[in-house]
């Protein structure tokens, strides 16, 4: 009998303590692990502070994050996730990604149209976009041409990235372009690198490698994202980014919804608060990423920056995502056996 | 020492329960996946693997830049703990300490300093062109040169240290005693030496090359995706291709490769008692 007095006040205290915990709602974030910092403090404390609810963030590579994503189908663990254009449509065909209810993205209209609807459905939307192009040594060589970075003035100190990451394909591209070619049959291009590979001080992975290689003075030329620009520009090397004739490569991130999270209220809300002017603007201050609602404006030392405007994104020659997952298996396939020697 | 052998055993189960559930198990299903094709047992994913001419490549390319090593390492090694066990025991104490210093290292950090040297700009480029020996930088970086040498500084001291240790319990008269009977430093190694000291030169060997095979860091950052090696494919298998299964074909031929190397090279020891 005595004990009862105890048990009840143990069992307030527990409810106490749980009951904060259960009341709070949780939402999933799958990121890029890049910024993490900035972007606390520009997208998932305030929304935290806007909805009352808790931001569980998981970062880590596409590959990593796709796969979790799959072998959490019966049972989402992730509720919204951020991946490349191409890997969006990869999910999509495997029937793991939402379709998406535009009428509860009031930032919708506000998106540029190639950011509406990137892979078809209504099953993602673009966030960012960022360009790609050639930055070099503006002391020791002049960059005009995607054909330039298998010329002679590169020779030897020339890199590119390599097939398996998102900048490999939108070079191969390029190239292509620049020697007459169309297309995505890139056999010959593949032929044309395998033809200069000693030329070619190395294929990088990851751009932090190559802002380390060019600050050496190992490497001169070579493509690279936009988004790793910030790196080039803080250097005491004169860089410069070049406007090739044949324009520059370009390439979109999305944000999407997994399918039967059971958490699509709170998702939407997340969705709708990153398009949104008030964070888009805030990203973009915040040099993290450039943006894809067209409402946001910025000053002309930011778009700099950035890949910013309508008439630079609607300019870029970007890979369709449809295309990219068709033909990477094979582009791999032609890049090993020609190219790695 | 025990008072029954259950004692013993009771002492060695923690860590049998330690290694059997937390590596053994979960290599096996790693390792057993490369082994399944359709829910059945197959050989069928070696013979794709093996039939690549990429993967052929990288096979061979890591076997080669394995045994340069581990020979490279062997001849220096000898060298090195020759003049060792040779000094005084406190400078034996102070150069071993430097032997052993670099293990202590990062090997990230060690490989980046590669970067440095090798380079361009770096010493060995700018020693070539002071020397006359060529007008431009010649490209270091990024070739099996490279790898070659990042492995050697990475895996020398353990080679270093495993032959000292094994001529450490040479006869001190022995050398002179072949000496006096006439026996010139080429015999001297060949029919002293290096029978005396096996031992040691198989551990270091294996040490060597096994760990030549698995390295990565080095590799990855001296070599680059040019210079693929089977531990760099691995990880470019799985991280960029989510593919397990050529992960755990590419991880079981690592292995073998591994008992491989011991069993050889414990082979040749023996062979020539």
């Amino acid at each position: 009998m005595k004990k009862t007095p105890h048990l009840s006040a143990l069992a307030i205290l527990a409810a106490s303590v749980a009951m904060p915990a259960m009341a709070q709602e949780t939402l999933t974030i799958s990121v890029y692990a890049l910024a993490q910092d900035a972007y606390k403090a520009a997208l998932y404390d305030p929304f935290e502070k806007l909805c009352g609810c808790k931001l569980v963030i998981e970062t880590g590579n596409s590959v990593e994050r796709m796969a979790k994503i799959e072998a959490n189908a019966a049972d989402p663990v992730i509720d919204v996730a951020v991946i490349s254009a191409h890997d969006a449509l990869a999910l999509a065909r495997k029937d793991l990604i939402a379709d998406l209810d535009i009428s509860k993205i009031s930032s919708y209209d506000a998106l540029y149209p190639a950011a509406q609807d990137p892979i078809g459905g209504h099953k993602a939307l673009g966030y960012t976009f960022y360009a790609s192009s050639i930055v070099y040594r503006s002391d020791l060589v002049k960059i005009e041409s995607w054909g330039d970075l298998l010329g002679n003035a590169v020779k030897g100190r020339v890199a590119l990235p390599n097939i398996t990451g998102t900048q490999g394909p939108l070079t191969l591209d390029m190239i292509n372009r620049a020697a007459g070619r169309s297309g995505v049959d890139f056999t010959q291009t593949i032929n044309d690198v395998a033809t200069h590979a000693d030329d070619i001080v190395t294929f990088y992975s990851r751009s932090s490698e190559l802002v380390q290689l060019m600050n050496q003075e190992e490497v001169i030329a070579a493509p690279v994202g936009r988004f790793a620009w910030g790196s080039f520009a803080k250097s005491n090397l004169p860089f410069a980014w070049a406007e090739p004739k044949e324009g520059q490569a370009g390439g979109m991130n999305v944000i999407l919804m997994t399918k039967g999270n059971g958490n699509e209220d709170l998702a939407y809300k997340f969705i709708d608060y990153w398009l949104s002017d008030e964070v888009q603007t805030r990203v973009a201050e915040a040099k993290i990423d450039s943006p894809a609602n067209k409402n946001v404006v910025v000053s002309d030392e930011l778009a700099a920056s950035l890949t910013y405007g309508a008439e630079l994104i609607n300019s870029l020659q970007i890979l369709a995502p449809a295309d990219i997952i068709d033909n990477r298996d094979a582009w791999v396939e032609q890049w090993n056996n020609k190219v790695i020697k | 020492m025990f008072h029954n052998r259950n004692e013993g055993l009771a002492l060695a189960l923690p860590a049998a329960i330690f290694t059997g559930l937390l590596f053994l198990l979960p290599v096996g299903i790693l390792l057993s996946e490369a082994f399944q094709v359709d829910d059945g047992w197959s050989l069928m994913g070696y013979v794709d693997f093996a039939k690549k001419p990429l993967n052929q490549k990288v096979f061979l390319r890591t076997l080669k830049l394995g045994a340069l090593v581990a020979m490279t390492a062997a001849i220096i090694g000898y060298a090195a703990a020759f003049c060792i066990t040779n000094l005084d025991s406190k400078a034996r104490g102070r150069v071993f300490g430097l032997v052993v210093l670099p293990l202590m290292i990062s090997p990230v950090a060690r490989t980046y300093a590669w970067i440095v040297i090798l380079g361009r700009t770096g010493i060995v480029n700018d020693a070539i062109m002071g020397l006359g020996l060529s007008d431009t930088p010649i490209r270091i970086l990024f070739t099996e040169t490279a790898v070659f040498l990042g492995l050697l500084q990475l895996f020398l001291p353990l080679m270093i240290i495993s032959l000292v240790s094994a001529m450490e319990n040479l006869p001190k008269d022995a050398i002179p005693a072949a000496r006096v009977l006439g026996a010139n430093w080429f015999q001297v190694f060949t029919k002293v030496i290096l029978p005396l000291t096996k031992e040691g030169l198989v551990m270091g060997g294996t040490l060597v090359f096994t760990g030549s095979l698995t390295a990565y860091i080095t590799p990855a950052i001296l070599g680059g995706s040019k210079v693929l090696m089977l531990e760099t494919l691995l990880y470019q298998r799985v991280n960029v291709a989510n593919d397990f299964v050529s992960a755990g074909i590419i991880a079981t031929i690592l292995i073998g490769m591994s008992f491989s190397a011991n069993l050889l090279l414990k082979r040749i020891a023996t062979a020539r008692k």
